[in-house]
């Protein structure tokens, strides 16, 4: 099996993310453009470079060993030039103050089994498993088919978290091992979706209903982002949706927390950088908005 | 008209903080202790050429004749002028003993000065772990104990046994138990003669009565008893109690009795305890007083009861950090105990460190304890297990893991102070591989070892004549039957702990000492020992590679933690059941104390990157900010040591993240981290849960954050006590757990 997937983290002891204690995988690659990307260095395909300014020491290491120019001094402060680096990733090891840091590396299934199968004595402990996540992790639908099918060998707990904008085909593929699917629902309207998250959701919708004919569990997430759907006509209008649908078996609003200084590494644009989360109070309202669905709002 | 609880409690809060700390007491009642000080210290030259025992129960007399006392009508528990800990009546003359006995070792006393002051280990002859047998105290009583003891001396004159030494041996006793019941008199007349009526100062002088003549009978009895030993134990016979016993166990028989029969109500006894517990905070040792709860019945049954539940309730509402409460936890522990335990520890609270019962006992059968003796372990310090009532475990060393590193470099001399504390292992230039090097480290440290074996086994036989038990012996049955000290070597088991610190920073020494001199070749043994010379001055760079490599210990990566293993292995092979100098043996422990802090300030700059006075890891923790994987990963290092090879402690520090432990999930994921280290390996853990920001904003504004506890190491401090440097450090932790386990949330 020579198959591999880009991922560019593992967390270990995910608590947030499916029952119990569990082992995040994140995928590198996202089809969408959501505006509040909380891993926003997940959202393009190939590896690329992350630069933290704060943590620069200024120690010119980098500057050494780029072929590109990337990395220059100027009286004695580094200048990090994202437009000439070429993403070869000499500089990251190098780097004295751990400012240079490396999103993407390329992983066969073994190892990301592997990696899996160390916090095992957790899993069984507090019933958790594994999740991929990413990025979206259905990109890479055969290599997260590839390490459930292993790790459902071990019947370990398998989970999927989806933005659910994807061909269906990428669910089929990871359905047969998958015990879980966590399923981000941004928004109903698709003249909105379009404009925040750069897609139509009328294929998310759709594939979230044929999901929920084929009877694996799933959980509802929705991204509470303040102007997009944190009001209750668009939380009421998902709940409508939800009505319709079976094996649903609980819905979490996420309050929205800003992602400034991974959008600031990665020399994106962060628009929401003045937007506040909503708080405990607006987080309840809206909760209460969903409470005639029928299903158990966290 | 009764008062509710929470109106006493508040109203007498203010007396009750400053109880121990601005007493006031009436004059009428006694001499000041400046008095009574330069008073004995007299006595003292007089009696000289009696027996260690008599002169100390006549001086014991003496202050409990003189003290000046109260019974005071905000208080549920009498009141001792004596009740310094800084300031013991008895510490001059007990320091002037020890000094006879250093010098009575004339041979090991060079020794183990150097030894002290190359930092290579720190040692004492210690008196703070004792723990009396609190069943016999609680079913004799004082006069109990004092007859039980009369009895044996009987025995011994009627045999025509009663050696002079035997003979002094119970008269320290006879003259001290008799002094303590004088003393309670002389509490009850105050009681009475002050009283006014006052219902609360009459309860106290019936308690009084009784305990005077007779054992406890009810809740409120137990716990003035239990208090009281505690006074007349530490605070004038200078015997640290080590553990107030399993409370929950002790009260939950009187309790049961005193709901049935309605002698007092539930709120009644709540109220007794928190007045109880006040005394600890207000006493406020900086190494708290611990009380355990929890474990397993006979029946193996979880013994969690009521009782367990209202103290950690009580103790939760009151919000201080001593006492310090150890839990006993075992697969049949209930899930809503730990739940409750746990949500305190999240909310700030980490003054409760768990044992698991597995863990301890796998550690007590390793060195010949039996399954029932370790079913019924007395906790006692930090996190020290003992059997209970028959062994006196001392602790008189804490071994510096990284100084037979320093002396590897420096061919058996301490850099600093230029002492030959070590053995010539050749200069740096012939160990050539790494082998030679590590084997080299294991040369060092079993020399330090020895010499600290030579040093205690030297002192510890006079243990009687620095600090004779007069107190503590009467509870203890097997140091009456034979006559001798039990806490010199009357007990059963007389064990002797080594204790470590540094095992992390020196296992990442010399991983690095692998990596970069002996595999990558970066530099040359030579130059790394310049390099630590330097203080790492003008190698920042090679310091700075060192630092951000995760080849360090609690990384979950089988090589550096199984050479953390190794160590801990030859450590505990040198040390465990070999005999000690009062007729018992030794056992290692794995828990450092203050010493990670004290012996790094006189270990220079190591390997690993650590500069000059750093602090090294402590207890079986990953050096500060080094467990960069997490706490998944921390846990599978901490369990690839088997703790069993710690028969005496071994405990660890996990710091997670405020998130992380958030709601129901995060409760589960506390029970999970804890039941998954205790299915392992593991024995004992504890908790710092906080985010580096809240820490700062606590710095700024400590007004705002009076109740903010940190775990120092088997006892709290609130953030607010501690220096701007020790401060700092919690900052640095905290932020590397917020890099490594921050779990990612939209």
């Amino acid at each position: 099996m020579n198959l591999t997937g880009c991922l560019f983290d593992i967390k270990r002891f995910t608590v947030h993310d499916g029952p119990g204690a569990r082992t995040t995988l994140f995928l590198k690659g996202c089809s969408l453009r959501c505006i509040w990307c909380h891993n926003p260095e997940g959202i393009r395909p190939e590896p690329e470079p992350a630069y933290y300014a704060h943590k620069c020491i200024h120690c010119g290491e980098c500057v050494l060993v780029c072929p590109y120019g990337a990395h220059e001094m100027e009286d004695g402060i580094h200048r990090y030039h994202r437009e000439t680096c070429a993403a070869c990733g000499r500089c990251e090891s190098v780097c004295l103050g751990k400012a240079l840091q490396w999103y993407g590396r390329e992983m066969s299934v073994e190892e990301a089994v592997q990696a899996v199968l160390e916090d095992r004595a957790f899993y069984e402990q507090s019933g958790g498993g594994c999740t991929v996540s990413g990025g979206e992790p259905l990109l890479q639908a055969d290599f997260c088919a590839a390490v459930f099918a292993e790790l459902k060998k071990r019947a370990i707990h398998c989970a999927v978290d989806t933005s659910g904008a994807v061909p269906w085909e990428a669910f089929q593929t990871v359905l047969p091992h998958t015990d879980l699917v966590l399923f981000d629902l941004k928004h109903v309207e698709d003249d909105v979706h379009r404009q925040q998250v750069g897609a139509p959701n009328k294929w998310i919708l759709e594939n979230l209903r044929r999901l929920s004919r084929c009877g694996v569990p799933i959980e509802i997430r929705v991204p509470v982002i303040p102007h997009f759907n944190a009001d209750e006509h668009s939380i009421r209008a998902i709940g409508e949706f939800l009505r319709e649908l079976d094996h649903v078996t609980t819905v979490r609003l996420l309050p929205y927390h800003g992602a400034h200084s991974k959008f600031e590494s990665l020399g994106l644009p962060d628009l929401l950088s003045n937007v506040a989360s909503p708080d405990a109070t607006r987080m309840e309202c809206l909760a209460g908005c969903l409470s005639h669905v029928g299903i158990p709002v966290k | 008209m009764i008062a509710t609880l929470q109106d006493t409690l508040q109203t007498d809060k203010e007396y009750l903080r400053n109880k121990f700390r601005d007493p006031v007491f009436d004059e009428s009642t006694g001499l000041e202790n400046e008095t009574i000080k330069s008073d004995i210290q007299t006595m003292a030259e007089e009696m000289k050429g009696l027996p260690k025992p008599i002169i100390k129960a006549r001086i014991f007399e003496y202050i409990t004749r003189q003290v000046r006392i109260d019974v005071n009508p905000r208080d549920w528990f009498v009141g001792f002028a004596c009740w310094n800990r800084k300031d013991w009546f008895f510490t001059p003359i007990l320091h002037q003993w020890r000094d006879e006995v250093f010098h009575a070792c004339s041979l090991t006393t060079p020794l183990r000065r150097d030894l002290c002051a190359s930092g290579a280990v720190a040692m004492w002859p210690d008196f703070d772990h004792s723990v009396p047998d609190w069943d016999a105290v609680l079913e004799l009583g004082f006069s109990g104990l004092r007859e039980r003891a009369r009895r044996y001396r009987r025995g011994k004159q009627t045999d025509g046994t009663l050696t002079e030494t035997a003979a002094a041996y119970y008269e320290g006793i006879e003259i001290t138990y008799t002094a303590i019941l004088e003393m309670i008199e002389r509490f009850h007349a105050y009681a009475m003669k002050t009283a006014d009526g006052n219902p609360r100062v009459l309860a106290v002088a019936d308690c009084l009565k009784q305990l005077r003549h007779g054992v406890p009978r009810n809740t409120f009895e137990v716990l003035e008893m239990i208090y009281l030993y505690f006074m007349f134990g530490e605070h004038i016979d200078h015997m640290q109690v080590r553990s107030l016993s399993n409370l929950d166990q002790i009260l939950q028989p009187y309790y049961k009795r005193d709901i049935e029969s309605g002698a007092f109500t539930e709120e009644r006894i709540r109220e007794y305890i928190d007045y109880f517990l006040m005394q600890y905070a207000s006493i406020n040792n900086y190494w708290g007083h611990p009380l355990y709860l929890g474990g397993t019945g006979e029946d193996d049954r979880s013994r969690i009861n009521d009782l367990s539940y209202i103290i950690l309730e009580e103790f939760d509402k009151l919000n201080i950090t001593s006492p310090k409460i150890q839990l006993k936890i075992a697969e049949n522990t209930p899930e809503r105990f730990l739940n409750v335990a746990l949500d305190m520890v999240r909310r700030n609270n980490s003054s409760l460190v768990f044992l698991g019962e597995t863990g301890i006992k796998r550690a007590m059968m390793s060195v010949g304890f039996s399954q029932e003796q370790a079913r019924e372990a007395v906790i006692s310090g930090c996190y020290e297990y003992n059997v209970k009532a028959r062994e006196v475990g001392t602790g008189p060393v804490y071994l510096n893991l990284l100084k037979p590193l320093e002396l590897v470099f420096n061919n058996g001399v301490d850099p600093m102070t230029g002492l030959p504390v070590g053995c010539r292992t050749g200069d740096v230039e012939i160990l050539t591989r790494f082998d030679v090097f590590y084997r080299a480290y294991l040369q060092q440290l079993s020399f330090l070892l020895d010499a600290s074996f030579r040093c205690v086994d030297d002192f510890e036989q006079y243990l009687r004549d620095i600090n004779p038990a007069n107190v503590f012996s009467a509870t203890i049955e097997n140091s009456l039957k034979q006559a001798k000290d039990a806490f010199a070597d009357g007990s059963v088991y007389n064990t002797t702990a080594i204790l470590h610190t540094g095992l992390a920073t020196a296992t990442d020494a010399l991983t690095a000492v692998k990596r970069w001199v002996f595999e990558k070749k970066e530099l040359t043994l030579m130059e790394m020992k310049c390099a630590l010379e330097e203080n790492w001055q003008g190698y920042e760079k090679l310091r700075r590679n060192i630092l951000n490599s995760k080849e360090k210990y609690g990384n979950n990566i089988a090589e550096v933690d199984h050479l953390a293993e190794a160590i801990a292995r030859f450590c505990a092979n040198r040390i465990n059941l070999r005999p000690n100098a009062r007729g018992g043996f030794y056992k290692a422990g794995m828990h450092s104390a203050r010493t990670f802090i004290t012996l790094g300030e006189k270990t220079g700059a190591t390997p690993d990157g650590r500069k000059r006075g750093e602090e090294m890891s402590k207890n079986v923790s990953p050096s500060m900010g080094m467990d960069r994987n997490g706490i998944t990963a921390l846990i599978h290092s901490a369990n690839r040591i088997d703790s069993a090879m710690y028969p005496t402690d071994y405990a660890l520090d996990v710091m997670l993240h405020p998130t992380t432990v958030r709601g129901e999930e995060g409760l589960a994921a506390l029970r999970t981290v804890l039941r998954t280290y205790l299915a392992g390996n593991g024995a004992s853990i504890h908790f710092n849960i906080f985010d580096a920001d809240t820490l700062r904003d606590a710095q700024k504004h400590p007004e705002r954050y009076e109740s903010l506890q940190v775990r120092v190491c088997g006892w709290n401090v609130r953030f607010n006590d501690l220096c701007r440097k020790e401060q700092e450090e919690y900052i640095k932790r905290a932020e590397a757990v917020r890099e490594s386990t921050q779990p990612e949330e939209p």
